[in-house]
């Protein structure tokens, strides 16, 4: 046996006693709990399948499955539209301007999801400070009912995912070559053609990243929809919830977290094939 | 000055104001006179900030926060150094095993992750038990230990351990001397996002917390779902600041590695 093998062996050992600690805390928190949400969701005592398929005959839970994906997919579309706007103007602008603008940005993403909700909460009161102005303003006769339905759960979504979906694309175009503008201008392409045939293509990868992080988050979000929404505007989460605090049924929250689980892993290997799976750690 | 950028200018300060003025807006409110929440308050006063230091259970749910992010963020950082420098010692298959298991916390749903553990602390007597907090939190940290600290780790010369080892350094002696000091901006900015991510979680926190002992974010979230004054605000106004501290000492050490 030669020198470099029994060297590759302790070099294998030593980096598998360093993963060992970190590995424990994965095992024990992460998987051994998936595991047994797994084994409860077949323990219903009409059958194996039985929380499953209580899951499938009711109608209730495919109006919320309908609300959450809906939600999902407004929220994204929102997202990946408004966060376009905000990365294209990072990008335009330049020293101090791009900078506050990034850390507005950015900020946001320190402060607690619990917190922003909260302030969203005050500010869509019946009396709170939005509908005063749109009273005042003469917009509105009548104060709007923005809380307890779909409308707060969007602006709070929004606001809060909205880095998820302004930073990938705005990664996406400061890796754009500036002489691919100058060209495209040079040849004497409109300001419009230019963004159509160069800097979309060149910022796909971006979009399409934005768009896997907001989809997923969305799937799965809790607080804001369960604070802003209330029982108007069930959600997937709001549900399992409900299943284990409310109505003590494990097998079916199990089986409801394993659909969950299922949705998220599916746009994980959707989004597997257009963008690195390891950028998107940052989602959350 | 092209039009182009003059709208860019206007459109940076409207989005600039519509993603920070909306978090800011519980901070007037703690400093509310009256009983009822109202944005903006008539009158200020520290009414509200008294009411929260001088009930126990808010103070106590403040201490236990503060006990579960440091305990979390302290296990997920050294354990996540550990794993990140294991990682670059690996072949590029274990590699990418290893970095997705590690991936696995942050893209599951979280309510998945809080009622697979609220079923596991039910059989194992930890709901509502600092160590399940903890555990919980150091789970959901560790990600992006390991993904930080891991991109420190990368950018160390590998010769300057070789060098090392060639003068007759042992493991330990060159992690202390060598590695730990190059890749510490790195470990500190981890350590401080550990400490922010627990601080400010609350689904898990929701499931694992019991009567006697619950982080602030749960106490709110109980608050807030009935009545509630503006000792709420206090609360929140409390979470704000320390996670702009944060950012703040995030900064301070990112452009410190530099």
């Amino acid at each position: 046996m030669s020198v470099a093998t029994t060297r590759n062996l302790s070099r294998g050992a030593f980096a598998a006693l360093l993963l060992l600690p970190a590995m424990t805390i994965i095992a024990v928190a992460f998987v051994v709990p998936l595991a047994r949400l797994a084994t409860m969701s077949l323990s219903a005592k009409s059958g194996m399948l039985g929380a499953y398929e209580e899951l499938l005959s009711e109608d209730v839970y495919w109006i919320v499955l309908w609300n959450t994906m809906r939600l999902a997919v407004i929220v994204t579309a929102i997202n990946l539209a408004l966060g376009f706007a905000v990365a294209m103007a990072m990008w335009r602008l330049s020293g101090s301007w791009r900078m506050w603008l990034f850390a507005c940005v950015v900020l946001p993403l320190w402060i607690s999801v619990l917190v922003r909700t909260f302030s969203w909460m005050l500010i869509l009161e019946k009396n709170g400070p939005l509908n005063r102005f749109l009273l005042a303003g003469g917009i509105v006769d009548q104060p709007l009912s923005f809380l307890f339905n779909f409308t707060g759960v969007i602006i709070g979504m929004v606001h809060v995912l909205l880095p998820y979906g302004a930073l990938p694309i705005y990664a996406a175009l400061v890796k754009i070559d500036p002489a691919l503008m100058r060209a495209s201008e040079g040849l004497g392409a409109s300001q419009i053609t230019t963004f159509r045939r160069v800097v979309l293509p060149l910022a796909a990868k971006g979009v399409a990243t934005a768009a896997t992080f907001t989809f997923l988050l969305s799937l799965g979000f809790f607080i804001t929809p369960a604070i802003l929404g209330g029982a108007k505007a069930t959600t997937i989460s709001m549900l399992i919830d409900s299943f284990v605090n409310e109505r003590l049924a494990w097998p079916l929250a199990s089986a409801a977290s394993m659909v969950l689980l299922a949705l998220a892993l599916g746009v994980i290997a959707i989004a597997a094939r257009f963008v690195p799976v390891s950028g998107l750690a940052e989602a959350r | 000055m092209t039009r182009a950028l003059l709208w860019s200018k206007g459109f940076a300060v409207i989005v600039g104001l519509a993603l920070v003025v909306p978090i800011l807006a519980v901070v007037p409110v703690a400093f509310s006179e009256r009983s009822f929440v109202r944005l903006p308050p008539e009158s200020y006063s520290l009414r509200w900030w008294n009411a929260f230091l001088a009930d126990a259970s808010w103070r106590n749910a403040l201490i236990t926060s503060l006990q579960v992010a440091t305990l979390s963020s302290i296990i997920a950082v050294m354990t996540g150094t550990a794993a990140a420098l294991g990682i670059q010692k690996l072949g590029p298959a274990g590699r990418k095993i290893a970095t997705g298991l590690f991936l696995g916390p942050a893209v599951a749903p979280v309510i998945v992750l809080a009622v697979g553990l609220y079923a596991l602390a039910r059989a194992t007597g930890l709901v509502g038990s600092l160590t399940g907090l903890v555990i919980a939190h150091t789970m959901l940290a560790l990600p992006y230990a390991v993904l930080n600290i891991g991109v420190s780790v990368a950018a160390v010369d590998p010769r300057l351990a070789m060098a090392a080892a060639g003068l007759g350094a042992g493991h330990w002696r060159i992690f202390r001397t060598i590695t730990l000091p190059l890749i510490l901006p790195g470990v500190v900015g981890g350590a401080v996002f550990a400490f922010v991510t627990s601080f400010d979680e609350v689904v898990l926190a929701i499931f694992l917390s019991g009567p006697r002992v619950k982080t602030l974010p749960v106490r709110i979230w109980e608050e807030i779902r009935v009545e509630y004054t503006p000792v709420v605000a206090v609360a929140a106004t409390i979470m704000v600041a320390l996670a702009l501290l944060g950012a703040a000492a995030s900064r301070l050490v990112s452009r410190r590695g530099q």
